[in-house]
């Protein structure tokens, strides 16, 4: 067994298999580590710079103890309130406020403070929160302070990897099988326990900007997680939500907490501070009121629109510059080649591309996960942007460690050894290579290029019952066209892979938002066929894959009692 | 077209290939410096120009980003 397996490739062995070494998976790592069990970390990066905070980060949402909206209960509260209708008071309870001390402790001792030089926090207030939740802070080094972590405790990496597929016995999952993205290596991977920590989708909309890379969230996270797990047979959740935010004209950078959250105010071509017609709390309004808000002065006509920062005192405007490159490195560069000063001139912003993300910062969209982080696969864990109830810094760091720990409690506890089965791994690696021996000449561009654009069409900020099976129906088309992309080489044998996950993802979006019978988050998820609000969706578009094809559910979630032990 | 390289600045380290989580930069065999090889998949992160031990690394942004 053991010899022909080497024939097929490298192979590799483990307790903790971690699929994406970002912020999530990176605590993932750490916490199986501190167990005691063996981990390895796929990634098609190096652990050091990889995943949404590559380049930094520079806000994580907390309760302090300082006033009443800042406990446990009002927090849960909020987030009830934001989030309702796809938020899992109780898993979010165990992956959030259970971990959140521990979490900033955490930061504290690998290197990355949360509190500012004096010892304080610095704390700001935006996207609908009922008091400061967000803690500003130097995150640009988080990234390689958490991978050194993970190495001094003893992590194993495979660099440059990208994962293709997962291996199973029965029902448990055994392992998983992925490719070198610069040499073509294979690898067969024996683990007794998974953590997919992949992300959200990007590149799955058309980008306003024509530049499909020049995306809000790393555009190396195309749904790999969400379609392999799919593909096993675990349940997906919150799958319809397009995720829209609002970005610097011409550069889809994060920073808008920043600038909201320093008083920032979006005003249209006349000057007149808009958001207040959009929802009471203006300014500091949830992300998809702003989002609503910008488009809104746009199409009907009272653009361009801008961010105006100038009535901010020097103090303020002094610590925005010192600290906007730590959310996006290249963002101050942007401003600055732009010829922009802040403190004088007008910042002109536009709507985002759409992804699969969670509709909320309090809540995430992909896998079906349980208070233990366990999706209904057995084995098979998630955490961070992946994760149907993870999402955003604080719940990626603590939910995240929660994820490493269940799954080295699941892999030490159980007796059994992996078995891997050879057909399955001959099958995965003849498919894994496909797209190089090909005769067809279509590029995987030309494809995901018609996929952004179709899917924004029918399945954006505007969607019908109608549109939505249109879309289907393309998809289905597009993915005929598969057998024909070819790759040139392994990295663009990579992005082949990258596309047929985005397919994948816009398939369970189009099939979750058909389910969904209402309208929720506003434009993401806007049925003009159902344009309210309707109680009677509060709960979760559960979907999963039968022999028959792609099913859904509706599960009921209860929002009467806050989970608080 | 961010990243530029400044081949004089550049000691030919290979961080910045290491470290690119879009496998834009390449620094392969027989190279005497890193190249930008995909320079459309560039996600503007900055990590190369973060992690380059001598400043070699500046980012330009194209008028299809500025002026759009």
């Amino acid at each position: 067994m053991a010899k022909n397996l080497e024939k097929l490739g490298v192979t590799f062995e483990t307790d903790v298999l971690i699929v994406g070494g970002g912020l999530a998976g990176n605590n993932a790592a750490i916490a199986a580590l501190e167990k005691g069990a063996r981990v390895l970390i796929a990634d098609k990066s190096s652990l050091y710079r990889c995943g949404a905070i590559a380049g930094g980060v520079d806000h994580f949402m907390a309760y302090l103890g300082t006033d009443t909206w800042d406990t446990q209960e009002a927090y849960l509260e909020w987030v009830g309130r934001i989030a309702r209708g796809v938020v899992n008071l109780s898993v979010q309870n165990a992956v959030f406020c259970k971990e959140l001390d521990a979490a900033i402790e955490r930061m504290d001792r690998i290197g990355c403070t949360l509190k500012q030089p004096d010892g304080n926090f610095f704390r700001t207030q935006s996207l609908g929160q009922p008091g400061p939740y967000f803690i500003n802070f130097n995150g640009k080094q988080l990234k390689p302070l958490l991978a050194k972590e993970a190495l001094r405790l003893g992590a194993e990496v495979l660099e440059k990897c990208s994962i293709s597929g997962l291996l199973t016995e029965g029902e448990n999952v055994t392992g998983a099988v992925g490719f070198n993205i610069r040499n073509g290596n294979f690898y067969i991977i024996k683990a007794k326990a998974i953590v997919l920590a992949t992300g959200n989708t990007n590149r799955l909309f058309e980008n306003p900007s024509g530049l499909p890379f020049n995306t809000w969230q790393c555009p190396a996270n195309t749904g790999a997680a969400q379609t392999m797990a799919y593909e096993v047979g675990a349940k997906l959740a919150n799958m319809e939500f397009v995720r829209i935010t609002v970005v610097p004209r011409g550069f889809s950078a994060a920073g808008l907490n920043a600038l909201t959250g320093m008083g920032g105010k979006f005003v249209n071509a006349s000057g007149e501070e808009f958001m207040s017609r959009y929802h009471p709390s203006g300014n500091r309004s949830p992300r998809y009121k702003l989002v609503e808000g910008v488009m809104k002065e746009l199409y009907e006509g009272r653009g361009p629109v801008y961010i105006d920062c100038r009535h901010l005192s020097q103090s303020d405007l002094d610590h925005l510059k010192r600290t906007l490159g730590y959310d996006k490195d290249t963002l101050p560069d942007f401003i600055e080649q732009k010829g922009v000063d802040l403190g004088k001139d007008l910042l002109e912003i536009m709507p985002s591309e759409g992804m699969q993300a969670g509709p909320s910062e309090v809540c995430g969209s992909g896998i079906l996960i349980d208070e233990k982080t366990a999706s209904t696969a057995p084995g098979l864990f998630a955490a961070g942007d992946c994760a149907d109830q993870m999402r955003c810094v604080h719940i990626c760091t603590t939910g995240g460690y929660l994820a490493g720990k269940m799954a080295a409690e699941f892999a030490m506890g159980s007796g059994k050894e992996p078995k891997l089965l050879l057909p399955q791994i001959r099958e995965l690696r003849k498919k894994a290579f496909a797209p190089m021996r090909t005769s067809g000449t279509i590029s995987y561009r030309k494809v995901e290029d018609t996929l952004r654009k179709m899917l924004w069409q029918n399945a954006g900020p505007a969607r019908n019952e109608r549109s939505l099976q249109v879309a289907l129906e393309k998809l289905e088309e597009l993915s005929q066209c598969f057998k024909e992309i070819r790759a040139k080489n392994y990295h663009e044998l990579m992005r082949v892979h990258e596309t047929h996950q985005i397919l994948e993802v816009a398939k369970m979006m189009c099939t979750a938002a058909l389910a969904r019978k209402e309208t929720r988050f506003g434009v993401y998820h806007h049925r003009t066929d159902y344009p309210e609000v309707d109680e009677e969706y509060e709960g979760q578009i559960v979907l999963w894959k039968t022999e028959q094809g792609m099913k859904t559910a509706f599960k009921k979630l209860d929002y009467d009692k806050i989970p608080l032990s | 077209m961010p990243p530029v390289i400044d081949v004089n600045k550049c000691n030919g380290c290979g961080i910045c290939d290491f470290h690119c989580p879009l496998d834009v930069i390449h620094f392969g065999e027989g190279q005497r410096f890193p190249v930008v090889k995909y320079p459309d998949e560039c996600w503007h992160c900055g990590s190369c120009r973060l992690d380059c031990p001598v400043e070699a690394i500046t980012i330009r942004f194209g008028p299809e980003m500025l002026y759009l």
